[in-house]
């Protein structure tokens, strides 16, 4: 079974060996990824922008010659940094004594293709009614390409319950979709 | 897993989520568009910094009587402050697992089977000065392999 888009890319690849010591290979790689994976922690796009910057210099920087995998090094880097900001923003939250959530309506955001732009609306959507804990794991696993063991270690849950998370997080998109059709 | 799951989880992995915006992009070429000049100037840094470094931790391992944190130069010029207070004391200490890797079961030279997993973690300690609040971070890669002998039952 194939989960993961390998071809788009190969031309990024080669713009790595020409020009390794580039950022903007890399963010065209990870970018896109890593916003999405913030956006599961943060309350609005332009807190994932400010989080996904923090985590991508900070990788750039200090943690690019490390060992181990890229992708599972910034998603970490992400997480820390949406979990800070998070931490600060209650702190002024409370000090302003907002009682209101604060947090926008969340999307998805994901590229509208010519044509089934009706079928990424409905997923979309389903993908909002999904409890956080389920959604953050079908995120990791599908765009962030993390196995269930690195999921694991992320959220700090066993690699079962990730995957359990994960079959859960499917199931209930699947009857979403079709109660969609049934009354689309 | 059933196979319209699989087809979904296909369908979901065509979906590309939405490039970030170019106004971040800038906010990354500030911060990282001189990149390539920056490293070679943390290089001549540290060509030149570890030599001292180590000049330095020799003498301190060949003086009596010294307790094993780094001594720094003393800020003040007052020779009342006493040697404790200019210390670098260590606060802080963390090993952070980034990678884990299960290579499998092996055989050792006894012949008992094993299984061998190579875990992969960053090191950090923090020093710091009470005195002037001046702080050291020390972060080092550090690779581990464990083995661990299996029993079949």
């Amino acid at each position: 079974m194939t989960l993961f888009r390998q071809t788009p890319f190969i031309d990024e690849r080669m713009e790595d060996v020409t020009e390794n010591d580039s950022w903007t290979p890399w963010f065209q790689r990870f970018g896109p990824k890593l916003l999405l994976c913030a956006r599961q922690w943060t309350r609005s796009a332009a807190d994932a922008e400010d989080v996904v910057q923090e985590a991508f210099v900070r990788y750039w920087r200090h943690q690019r010659q490390l060992p181990g995998e890229p992708m599972a090094l910034l998603v970490t880097s992400v997480r820390r940094a949406a979990f800070d900001l998070a931490r600060r923003e209650s702190r002024r939250t409370a000090r302003e004594e907002h009682a209101v959530d604060s947090r926008e309506p969340f999307s998805v955001q994901f590229e509208t293709p010519l044509e089934g732009d009706e079928r990424r609306a409905a997923i979309e959507d389903a993908m909002r009614r999904l409890p956080l804990a389920q959604r953050e794991v079908l995120v990791l696993k599908i765009w962030g390409e993390l196995t269930f063991d690195q999921i694991g270690r992320e959220l700090d849950v066993s690699p079962n319950t990730a995957a359990s998370r994960y079959r859960y997080a499917l199931a209930a998109l699947r009857q979403e979709l079709a109660a969609a059709d049934c009354h689309g | 897993m059933d196979e319209e799951l699989q087809q979904l989880e296909v369908e979901l992995g065509r979906m590309r989520p939405v490039a970030p915006s170019s106004a971040l992009k800038r906010r990354l070429a500030a911060e990282l568009g001189g990149n390539r000049r920056r490293l070679v100037r943390v290089t001549w840094f540290w060509a030149a910094a570890l030599p001292a470094a180590a000049a330095l931790a020799f003498m301190v391992s060949q003086a009596p009587g010294l307790k094993p944190a780094v001594p720094t130069p003393p800020l003040s010029t007052a020779s009342s402050v006493s040697s404790s207070e200019v210390m670098l004391k260590p606060v802080l200490a963390e090993n952070i697992l980034v990678a884990a890797q299960d290579e499998g079961l092996v055989t050792l030279d006894d012949g008992t089977t094993a299984r061998r997993a190579r875990l992969k973690y960053v090191d950090t300690i923090t020093w710091k000065n009470p005195r002037t609040n001046a702080s050291l971070i020390w972060t080092v890669p550090r690779e581990e392999v464990r083995i661990v002998p299996v029993t079949f039952q």
